[in-house]
C-alpha cells in the first residue's frame, strides 16, 4: 500500500487558486505530482455532477478551490 | 452514498497565496492518500466473457 | 534591497512583466572586464546582446505625467536606534521583504542576526524620517505608515502565531483610509496588537543580538523593554534625482520638496501641461496614488483631446474559416520554454504521445511557442494543415492564452477553438525532482486538453455601440469635476442635481488650510460648468428609474413635476454625503454651540462676535470612530486645527483649545498643525472612555476633560464650543439598485477593488467619486471625479465593445421558470422573457454575464449552458483523467 499513490482531481477557480497554483510555479516551489487541474472560472460553476463523475472516473480525491 | 466526506475537499486561496496552496495540496495530497484508493463509486467494466 | 545575492543575469522580480531575463551592467564580468560572455554562448534563442547601449531621443508629446515616486527614507544617519550597527534594526520595507513569500526568506520571518532564529518580540518605531524636524528636515507626516506598520504587526502574527508578541510605538495613530480604522480595531482587539503611545529615545544592544528599547511613556516615566527585532516604520521622502528633475523641468517644490499642486487643481504642476501623480504630489497611499494616476491621465487628455486617434495604426483583420460540420483536425504545439519545461518533461515522450490521441493531425514541439517566429510558424502550420482546434502545451493560460488566441486569429481561427495545457507553471516547475511523473503529469494534461478542445465552438462576441454620453449623479465638487473633465475631453454630459444648485457640501466651507478662499474658486467651477455647451445641467432632478446596462443606459430623471430619459453609455456616481447633527454635547440647548460647518459660515460672514472670544474650544471625533460608526472622518482634524489657527489670527490673545484622540493632519498637512501649536493652540487628548463632558451652568459653558499629560481633570469655560461632526454618506439604496453597485455597512459605495479600482464598481460602465466613496478634502473630491471621467473615458473611446464569448446561455425548451438563476446571479445578467413564445422563461443577457457559471450550476432543468466550460467540456476533461478507465 505504501507505493500506492492517489489521483486528486483539483477545480480550481481561475482567478484564484489557479492564480496561486501558478504562482507557486513561478516561486519553483514543489509539491505532489498527484493533482490534476481542471480550470473552472469561479467556483460558482461547480456542480455535484462534476465531483461524482470525476469519482466515478477513478479519482480517489476532488479539491475544490475558490 | 457510501463516499467518504475527506474525498471532497473545499478550500480557500487567493492567487498570491502561492505558499498555502502548496500547504493545501500537501494536505489534500495527504488526506485522500490515508483513505486509501477510491474502490466503491468507480465504474467498473462488466465483465466480458 | 540588498538583502540576499542575486546573479548579475536576473529576472527583476517574479511578477514582473515581461517575465524576462536582463543583465546587471555593473556586475556583468564581461562588460566590466571583458572576460566571460558565457550567458551568450549558452543562450540557445541567441538573446543575449553585449552591444546594447543607454540612447538618448526625442521625443515630441504634448503634455507630461510625472509618476517618479519616493525614496525610502534611509535611518543610518540616526545613531539612536543604531540602524547601521544593529543587524536586528531594520527598515519596514526590508521587513516588507521579508514578509513577502517571493522575498530573501520565502516569506519566513527570521532575524538578520547569524542565528537566523524566528523573533519572539517586534517593535514598531514609527515617524522615523517624518514629523521631525531636528534629526531630519521632514517635518511633515508620511501618510502611509501607521497602516502600513499595523498590517506588518497582523501578518506578522499570522505567519508566526499568536504568542509573537507585537508593539507599536507611536505618537498619533493616522488610520484615515477607507476600511483602516475598522483595521486598526481588530489589530488591537483580536490579535492583541500592543500600540504604546510615545516617541522612542534610544535602542541599545542588549544579550545575543537583542535590543533594548528605551521610551518615556506618557505620564513622564522613563521605561525600558526588550525586543528580538526592531523595524523603522521609515517615511517617504523625494529622491536627490527628482528633485534635480525638477529643477530642470522649472516646476515648483513645497517645503516638504513635492511637487507644489493646488486643491483646485490637484494633479496640475505649476508649469502648464506638466502633471503629476503618486507620492511626487505628496505622500500617500496606494488608492490615492491611483486616483491621482487616473486624474493625472484625465487632464492630459484634456489637452490632447484634439489629437486624439491621429496616431492609430489599424490592424488587418483575417478573415474567419467557418469550421461548423468539419470533423476536428487538431494540432498540439507542446513548448520546451527552453529548459524550463524540457528540463524536467520529456517534451518529445508528449509530443508523441499527443499524436496518438483521436483527432490530433498535427503534433509538434517547440523551442519557444511564445517568440514571434514561432507564432509565425504556429499560423502557417494551422492553415497548412486545415487544422480547426489548437492545443498549446506551455506555461499558464492566464498570461499566455491572449497571445496564443491572437495566433489563431491571425491563421483565421475563432480564438475559443485553444485550450491551453499548463506544463510548465503546474507542472515542470514545481516537479523538479521527479521527472518521471512530470512528464506522465504533462501528458494527462494534454490529453485532458485535447478531449475538451473537440468540443469547442466558434464563439461570437457581441459588438455593441457605446452611447458617448456620461451622466454624473451629483453637482458637488467630485461631480462637477467629472463632469467637466469628461466635456473638455469631447463627450456629451448630464449634470444631476438633486438640490437647486450646484456646489454640494463645498457651498458650507470657508478656506482650505492650503488658505485658497473656497467660495470664490467654487463660483469659478460653477461659472465653467453653467457656459459648458456639452454640460447639460439638471437641477432639482432625481433618478426614479435605470434601464440598460455599459454603452446604453437609459435613465429616467424627475425634476420640477415632469419626467425625461437620458440615454447615456457610462454613469458616474458622485452622491456626496452629508455632516452628522450631534446629539452629545449639549448640541442645540446653546448658540455657542456649533458644528464645524457652522463655524465656518460665521467666518464666510466675517462674525464680529469671533473676534471677541476669550476661549473656544474644538472637540474632535463626535461621531466618528465609535462602535456604531467605526470610521475615521479624515478631514475634520485639518479643519479643526487651521479654524483654531484661524481664531488665533483674528485674536492672538484668545485662548484655543483642541480636543482630540489621534490629530490626523496627514502628509503636509502636518505643517498646519505644526504652526497651530507654535501660535499658542493648546493640544489636550482624550480616550473614548472618558470623553470630554459639556454642561451649561448658570449660563457658563463649561467643558471638563482629562488632561492626558497632568493626568489630572481640567475644567474649560468657552465662549465658543465647536464639535467635529462625522461625515454620513448618502446612503442610496434605489441608486445602488438601479446601476447594481454595493453599499459598505457605514453606507459608502463599494469601488471594483480597494487599491486598483477605487474610482470605478465592478459593475461595467458605472464609476464613482467624492465623499460617496469615503470622507475627503476637495483636493481629492477634485482628484477622485477626474479620475472617474478618465476611467469612464477609458470606455468612451473605444466606441464599441465585445462582449466576453465565454458566457451563459439559456435553453428556453428546458427551462422550467424556477427563477433560480434571476435570484442567484450576482450580476443580474439573468431574466424572465417578456414576450414572444418562450414568455415567462429566462434568457441571459450576454453584456452583463462575466461567465462565472453560478447559474448553470444551479439551474435543476439543466437549460443553461456556459460556452468554453460547458458540461461536457469539463465531463470530457474528466472522463480523460486517466485512460486505465
Amino acid at each position: 500500500m505504501s507505493d500506492w499513490e492517489p489521483k486528486i482531481v483539483a477545480f480550481l477557480c481561475n482567478w484564484c487558486s489557479y492564480g496561486a497554483a501558478d504562482l507557486a510555479g513561478v516561486s519553483r516551489m514543489e509539491y505532489p505530482p498527484n493533482i490534476r487541474v481542471i480550470r473552472i472560472p469561479c467556483t460558482g460553476r461547480m456542480s455535484p455532477k462534476f465531483f461524482l463523475a470525476a469519482l466515478r472516473e477513478g479519482a480517489d480525491g476532488v479539491w475544490v478551490s475558490g | 452514498m457510501g463516499i467518504e466526506p475527506g474525498r471532497l475537499q473545499f478550500s480557500w486561496v487567493s492567487s498570491a497565496e502561492s505558499t498555502k496552496f502548496v500547504e493545501v495540496v500537501n494536505a489534500v495530497t495527504a488526506a485522500v492518500k490515508a483513505l486509501g484508493p477510491n474502490n466503491n463509486f468507480v465504474k467498473t467494466l462488466p465483465k466480458v466473457a | 534591497m540588498g538583502l540576499t545575492k542575486r546573479k548579475a543575469a536576473y529576472v527583476e522580480y517574479a511578477q514582473a512583466v515581461p517575465l524576462k531575463y536582463c543583465i546587471s551592467a555593473d556586475e556583468c564580468i564581461y562588460l566590466q572586464k571583458g572576460k566571460c560572455g558565457a550567458c551568450k554562448k549558452l543562450c540557445p534563442t541567441g538573446a543575449v546582446d553585449f552591444d546594447q547601449h543607454a540612447e538618448t531621443e526625442t521625443l515630441q508629446v504634448g503634455s507630461v505625467v510625472l509618476a517618479p515616486g519616493f525614496a525610502p527614507f534611509d535611518p543610518s544617519r540616526f545613531d539612536n536606534y543604531q540602524y547601521a550597527n544593529l543587524p536586528n534594526v531594520v527598515t519596514s520595507m526590508e521587513f516588507e521583504r521579508v514578509l513577502s513569500a517571493s522575498g530573501p526568506t520565502q516569506g519566513h520571518i527570521t532575524r538578520f542576526s547569524k542565528d537566523k532564529r524566528e523573533p519572539q518580540k517586534i517593535a514598531w518605531l514609527q515617524c522615523v524620517g517624518s514629523r521631525d524636524l531636528n534629526k531630519c528636515d521632514n517635518s511633515y507626516c508620511s501618510s502611509v505608515c501607521c497602516m502600513y506598520a499595523i498590517k506588518e504587526a497582523v501578518i506578522a502574527k499570522e505567519h508566526l502565531g499568536d504568542n509573537l508578541d507585537c508593539a507599536v510605538f507611536f505618537m498619533d495613530i493616522r488610520t484615515h483610509g477607507k476600511e483602516f480604522e475598522r483595521f486598526y480595531d481588530s489589530a488591537r482587539e483580536k490579535h492583541a496588537v500592543r500600540f504604546i503611545r510615545s516617541r522612542v529615545h534610544s535602542v541599545t544592544p542588549a544579550g545575543e543580538d537583542d535590543l533594548e528599547v528605551r521610551y518615556v511613556t506618557e505620564n513622564g516615566d522613563v521605561q525600558t523593554e526588550l525586543f528580538d527585532m526592531i523595524v523603522l516604520s521609515v517615511g517617504l521622502e523625494t529622491s536627490p534625482q527628482v528633485i534635480d528633475l525638477a529643477r530642470r523641468l522649472n516646476i515648483e517644490l513645497t517645503d516638504g520638496k513635492f511637487c507644489t499642486t493646488s486643491t483646485f487643481h490637484p494633479v496640475a504642476a505649476s508649469r502648464e501641461g506638466i502633471f503629476v501623480c503618486g507620492a511626487f504630489q505628496g505622500p500617500k497611499d496606494i488608492p490615492q496614488a491611483v486616483i491621482d494616476s487616473s486624474a493625472a491621465a484625465a487632464a492630459a487628455g484634456e489637452m490632447l483631446s484634439a489629437a486624439r486617434d491621429t496616431l492609430t495604426q489599424t490592424r488587418e483583420v483575417v478573415p474567419e474559416t467557418n469550421i461548423t460540420n468539419e470533423r476536428p483536425r487538431i494540432g498540439v504545439f507542446v513548448c520546451r520554454c527552453g529548459i524550463n519545461i524540457a528540463g524536467v518533461v520529456d517534451v518529445a515522450a508528449v509530443r508523441d504521445y499527443a499524436a496518438t490521441l483521436p483527432y490530433v493531425e498535427y503534433a509538434t514541439d517547440n523551442l519557444y511557442s511564445c517568440s514571434q517566429d514561432t507564432q509565425e510558424t504556429i499560423t502557417q502550420i494551422i492553415q497548412q494543415k486545415k487544422l480547426n482546434r489548437v492545443v498549446v502545451a506551455a506555461c499558464t493560460p492566464k498570461t499566455h492564452e491572449p497571445l496564443f488566441q491572437e495566433t489563431l486569429i491571425n491563421a483565421g481561427l475563432n480564438k475559443y477553438l485553444f485550450e491551453m495545457a499548463n506544463i510548465r507553471n503546474q507542472d515542470s516547475w514545481v516537479h523538479k525532482n521527479n521527472p518521471a511523473l512530470a512528464t506522465k503529469k504533462a501528458q494527462d494534461l494534454v490529453r485532458m486538453a485535447v478531449s475538451k478542445v473537440v468540443l469547442m465552438e466558434s464563439l461570437k462576441e457581441a459588438e455593441l455601440d457605446i452611447n458617448p454620453t456620461a451622466l454624473v449623479v451629483g453637482g458637488g465638487i467630485s461631480g462637477m469635476a467629472a463632469a467637466k473633465s469628461l466635456a473638455r475631453q469631447g463627450y456629451e454630459t448630464h449634470l444631476v442635481e438633486k438640490t437647486e444648485h450646484l456646489g454640494g457640501q463645498a457651498r458650507n466651507l470657508f478656506r482650505t488650510a492650503k488658505g485658497e478662499d473656497i467660495r470664490a474658486k467654487l463660483d469659478q467651477l460653477i461659472d465653467a460648468i453653467q457656459n459648458e455647451p456639452k454640460i447639460h445641467v439638471h437641477l432639482n432632478a432625481t433618478l426614479t428609474g435605470v434601464d440598460g446596462f455599459v454603452g446604453n443606459f437609459k435613465a429616467t430623471l424627475a425634476s420640477n413635476g415632469s419626467e425625461e430619459i437620458v440615454e447615456h453609455g457610462v454613469a458616474i456616481m458622485a452622491t456626496g454625503a452629508s455632516p452628522l447633527v450631534p446629539d452629545e454635547y449639549c448640541y442645540g440647548q446653546d448658540p455657542r454651540i456649533l458644528t464645524s460647518l457652522e463655524l465656518d459660515r460665521k467666518f464666510m460672514a466675517a462674525d464680529p462676535l469671533l473676534k471677541k472670544l476669550n476661549t473656544a474650544v474644538f472637540i474632535q471625533c463626535v461621531g466618528s470612530r465609535e462602535p456604531h460608526r467605526p470610521y475615521c472622518s479624515r478631514v475634520c482634524c485639518t479643519h479643526a486645527v487651521d479654524n483654531a489657527l484661524q481664531l488665533k489670527r483674528l485674536n492672538p490673545g484668545m485662548n484655543v483649545f483642541v480636543l482630540y484622540r489621534d490629530i490626523r493632519t496627514y502628509g503636509e498637512r502636518e505643517l498646519t498643525y505644526k504652526e497651530a501649536r507654535e501660535a499658542g493652540v493648546i493640544f489636550i487628548r482624550f480616550a473614548l472612555d472618558s470623553k470630554p463632558q459639556v454642561r451649561i451652568e448658570d449660563g457658563r459653558l463649561l467643558i471638563n476633560v482629562t488632561d492626558h499629560i497632568i493626568g489630572r481633570l481640567v475644567e474649560l469655560e468657552a465662549d465658543l464650543l465647536i464639535l467635529a461632526t462625522a461625515i454620513i454618506p448618502n446612503r442610496d439604496e434605489k441608486l445602488a439598485n438601479f446601476f447594481k453597485i454595493p453599499l459598505n455597512e457605514d453606507g459608502f459605495f463599494v469601488e471594483r477593488h480597494a487599491k486598483l479600482g477605487p474610482s470605478e464598481f465592478a459593475t461595467d460602465g458605472v464609476f464613482l467619486c467624492g465623499l460617496a466613496h469615503y470622507p475627503k478634502p476637495i483636493d481629492e473630491a477634485i482628484a477622485q471625479g477626474q479620475a472617474a471621467a478618465s476611467r469612464a473615458v477609458t470606455l468612451l473611446a473605444r466606441k464599441t465593445i465585445f462582449t466576453s464569448g465565454t458566457i451563459a446561455e439559456t435553453n428556453p425548451v428546458l427551462c422550467s421558470r424556477c427563477g433560480i438563476c434571476v435570484s442567484i446571479c450576482p450580476y443580474s445578467a439573468p431574466s424572465f422573457r417578456e414576450e414572444g413564445p418562450f414568455a415567462g422563461r429566462a434568457q441571459i443577457n450576454p453584456v452583463l454575464c462575466k461567465g462565472c457559471g453560478l447559474c448553470v450550476a444551479s439551474c435543476r432543468s439543466g437549460a443553461i449552458h456556459l460556452k468554453g466550460f460547458d458540461n461536457d467540456q469539463v465531463f470530457a476533461q474528466i472522463f480523460t483523467l486517466d485512460e486505465a478507465v
